[in-house]
């Protein structure tokens, strides 16, 4: 072991050594998983390879998610950009008996009753796509592109407030990740520290 | 008299409502009260232009907490804003010392529960001309418990004016402002340092020693989203905290925070440090990780080694010898043309690493994204890469610039002095193409899974080794007599380095076969095989000596037989091998790690250890085998009891992935030690040591012991 060692080690000196340095993760690759909706259909970012996805973490007693939804923000962006071809995952990663954890059809009443546009509301009691992406927020935000990596990670917009007046004068970084990649250029803001509600995990 | 008395009773009484018994107003859900929420004075009286506090009190139903000024990973913090009459300010809310608190799915708030007091100072303004004052402000707020519910409220306290006045509502002030933090003391040191994008920050003070529990609390600023901060490592006086920075904010020096000290965690006891930008911000160019100058060195050697490449070596002397001619053995003439030449060297290697910085940021822009060591594929494209150099260094083909371009390139070194010094450096990097190449089309292949700095770095040292001798001959041609002659020597040399290259090789194949199997190794050989003959073919055959036809015959024979091995080979077989689950890797009494299994032993109260490791990773190979897998290691883990897990990112797993860049990381190793569910986890250096290991075993036993 040690004379492999040596070798290597003498070997990557010779090539200069560059793997000496761990290389960086996989990072942008947006971790996959299964899910399923109210009517009991799967869903997984995988299969919307070629095309842009939007996670959405979701919590229907959240301050922060009313802020948007109860405005018409939220339903806005997803009929917005679902009828530009992306695809847009709404998650309640809220354990069973704690708030805002949706059965199934208390789903199919959210979305009918806040008249919601998203191509999916899915359901993940266990928290293993929250987790996956470390969601700690409702709401918080992904947008993966159709490579399969993830180019957008954080808050909905720039005003970290439950307060429904302060949409109009913020920036809603989805949809400027959003328009920014439909137009083919880099996301210019990628990570912003997400705020809302904690995700009430198992 | 007595009515009198009664009258002067009821005044009293009267006023001490007004002054004492404040104004308050309470948040109810759902018919339950959740806060409570009052403004209180520390006086009972204002003087003009006397500063005094006033405090927002919340007072929470039990569960239920609202926010520090960084609410964490949720949550938001309370805001009071203050409708004071003119001439009047209001200083910043004074934040006690919050409680962290940590939920399921690593969410980490700060916050207060059951009750607590913001402060602020309030200076009135110096002349008032009315009896008494109404001070009113908005306080606006988050509370939460399962749910969250934001909750206001318009408050006002009434404050008479006078001359005198006397302390009030002191039991409150006093237990509140034991909780404040403190300013840093002066001989307690700082040192704030940057890791990649991440932040270290070390601390050295007497005061360690007295506290089991000590944290950072951070004070990001606004849209700088910061991870958890880990204790790298603590000994005696010494700590040091790991705060992963999760939004690119290359500017990002230092970070305000608390510096936490208690005898547990969230104890009443607590008591803090302020960390201010200012304070640190001077030390904040300290010196980066010890990995980066042991890398660095390395480019340094094979800088200098490529001197002994044999169309190289010859040039030195002949340089050298030519400066010394043209300066007529003016000293520092010879200097400057060698300080030019090296000069040359720099650009040429600069220019280098942009074009590759370049490249790869197209790269990541368009598809090459996933050019990583747990990319299968990027493995495969560095043992061609390294194969076909060997091959080269061997003598079976050779690498050459056309005439054409090497005539040109020698006309612009005409030029006279240091300009003409410097093109000459350029250009002799450029000529040594064909004996470099081997070396640094591997170090591009290796750059490209690296950062733009690091690259940058590596090629700046490769530089400076490479153009040391010149530099050291220059100062002191003298010295010309101890360079070896040029000979077959040099050949030899050449020929022994090429096996070099085949070591690398071998360990190239040793990832593939971690990742892929031993078919995957095997179809990847297979490959690699019709990749020599297809080397071999470019060095027998496309000679100058053959007719053009004959060649092109060849060159197209020698694509054929790599393009259809590389669809029969790598886009069939390879392909289709399965991803190796690393499974197969754990031996002894290590397990296979996954969160749930993390969660479970921590649940049952066990210590757990993990290594986050990879078949390609030669530090966590050395790791293993030198610290974690020797004897007195292993015997400490079985003595307390400490659960071994290991994590295997060889192939990339998003999960652990995920968990590298939570601790921070970019990559492997990782060293982690769980001393239980509510202890900061200790994160222990890259390369580790039997006595880091052990001396954390023997803390760790001890706090288990203790609670």
């Amino acid at each position: 072991m040690k004379t492999k060692l040596t070798l290597t080690i003498f070997a990557s000196l010779v090539t200069t050594a560059l793997y000496a340095f761990d290389p960086p993760p996989v990072g942008t690759a947006a971790p996959d998983f299964s899910l399923t909706d109210a009517k009991g259909e799967t869903y997984s970012p995988s299969q919307y390879k070629g095309k842009y996805v939007v996670l959405e973490w979701f919590n229907p007693e959240c301050p922060f998610v009313k802020k948007h939804y109860g405005s018409g923000n939220m339903q806005k962006l997803q009929e917005e950009y679902t009828g530009k071809g992306v695809v847009w995952l709404t998650i309640d990663s809220n354990a069973p008996g704690s708030e805002g954890n949706l059965s199934a059809d208390a789903a199919s009443k959210v979305m009918t009753g806040w008249k919601t546009r998203q191509t999916a509301l899915l359901l993940d009691p266990e928290g293993k796509a929250g987790r996956a992406y470390g969601a700690k927020n409702t709401p918080n935000m992904v947008v993966i592109n159709p490579e399969g990596k993830i180019v957008y990670e954080g808050a909905i917009d720039s005003k970290a407030t439950p307060n429904p007046a302060d949409i109009p004068n913020s920036t809603n970084y989805v949809k400027v990740a959003l328009d920014e990649s439909l137009a083919g250029k880099p996301v210019t803001t990628s990570t912003t520290k997400p705020y809302g509600c904690s995700v009430k995990y198992k | 008299m007595k009515s009198a008395f009664r009258l002067g009773a009821y005044a009293i009484v009267y006023l001490s409502i007004l002054v004492l018994a404040p104004h308050g107003e309470s948040q109810s859900y759902q018919g339950k009260e959740l806060v409570k929420a009052e403004l209180l004075a520390d006086t009972d009286a204002v003087i003009p232009g006397k500063p005094f506090t006033i405090g927002l009190l919340l007072r929470m139903a039990p569960g239920w907490h609202t926010y520090w000024k960084f609410s964490g990973d949720a949550g938001l913090p309370t805001e009071i804003n203050w409708n004071l009459p003119a001439g009047w300010k209001a200083g910043e809310i004074q934040w006690p010392i919050p409680l962290k608190t940590n939920d399921p799915g690593d969410i980490q708030t700060y916050g207060y529960q059951d009750e607590v007091l913001l402060m602020q100072q309030i200076t009135p303004s110096a002349k008032i001309d009315k009896s008494s004052v109404k001070l009113s402000a908005d306080a606006s707020w988050l509370v939460c418990e399962r749910i969250c519910i934001p909750g206001s409220a318009k408050l006002n306290v009434d404050l008479p004016i006078a001359s005198a006045n006397n302390p009030a509502n002191q039991e409150l002030f006093a237990r509140w402002r034991r909780l404040l933090p403190q300013n840093l003391p002066e001989t307690a040191k700082g040192n704030w340092s940057r890791i990649g994008s991440d932040l270290r920050l070390s601390l050295t003070t007497t005061a360690l020693a007295n506290y089991p529990t000590v944290g950072f609390f951070p004070l990001p600023p606004d849209n700088t989203a910061v991870g958890h901060p880990t204790i790298e490592s603590r000994s005696g006086n010494e700590i040091t905290f790991h705060i992963p920075i999760q939004s690119a904010n290359k500017s990002l020096l230092s970070m305000e925070g608390l510096l936490v000290f208690g005898q547990q965690a969230n104890g009443e006891d607590r008591s803090a440090w302020q960390i201010t930008n200012a304070a640190t911000a001077s030390s904040a160019d300290s010196t980066p990780a010890r990995g980066i100058f042991t890398f660095l060195f390395f480019g340094f050697v094979g800088g200098i080694i490529l001197n002994l490449m044999p169309c190289v070596l010859p040039v030195i002397s002949l340089k050298i010898f030519g400066f010394v001619q043209h300066a007529g053995q003016s000293r520092q003439k010879i200097l400057r043309s060698g300080i030019a030449f090296a000069g040359g060297i720099f650009a040429w290697f600069i220019g280098l690493a942009a074009l590759l910085i370049a490249l790869k940021a197209a790269g990541r822009e368009i598809t090459w994204g996933g050019l990583q060591f747990t990319n299968a594929y990027f493995v495969l494209f560095l043992s061609v890469i390294v194969l076909v150099f060997a091959l080269n260094l061997f003598g079976v083909f050779e690498i050459s610039l056309p005439q054409s371009a090497t005539r040109g390139l020698l006309g612009w070194t005409g030029a006279q002095g240091e300009a003409g010094s410097f093109f000459q450096g350029v250009f002799a990097t450029v000529l040594a193409t064909p004996c470099t190449a081997p070396f640094l089309g591997t170090a591009l292949g290796f750059a490209f899974a690296q950062s733009p700095a690091i690259i940058l770095s590596m090629f700046v040292a490769i530089a400076a080794g490479m153009s040391a001798p010149y530099l050291l001959l220059c100062a002191q041609p003298a010295w010309l007599r101890f360079l070896p002659k040029p000979g077959p020597w040099m050949l030899h040399v050449k020929q022994f380095m090429g096996f070099l290259l085949l070591a690398t090789l071998l360990f190239l194949l040793y990832v593939l076969g971690a990742q892929r199997g031993l078919d995957g190794a095997i179809w990847a050989s297979c490959f690699l095989l019709f990749v020599s003959i297809a080397c071999w073919m470019k060095g027998a055959f496309v000679v100058p000596s053959a007719s053009v036809a004959a060649r092109q015959i060849s060159v197209l024979l020698l694509l054929v037989l790599v393009i259809g091995s590389g669809i029969y080979f790598i886009g069939g077989k390879f392909r289709s091998t399965k991803i190796s689950t690393g499974s197969t890797q754990l031996a002894g009494d290590w397990q296979a790690f996954t969160p749930e299994r993390l969660q479970a032993e921590l649940e049952q109260g066990h210590s757990v250890f993990v290594d986050f490791t990879a078949a390609w990773c030669l530090t966590c190979k050395f790791n293993e085998a030198n610290v974690l897998e020797s004897a007195a290691v292993r015997e400490a883990f079985q003595r307390h009891a400490v659960v071994k897990l290991k994590a295997d990112w060889t192939n990339g797993d998003p999960i652990i992935t995920k968990l590298l860049q939570q601790f921070g990381r970019p990559g492997v190793p990782l060293y982690v030690l769980y001393r239980g569910k509510s202890e900061e986890p200790i994160v222990f250096p890259e390369l580790l040591t039997k006595s880091i290991i052990l001396d954390k075993l023997e803390t760790i036993s001890h706090t288990v012991a203790s609670q």
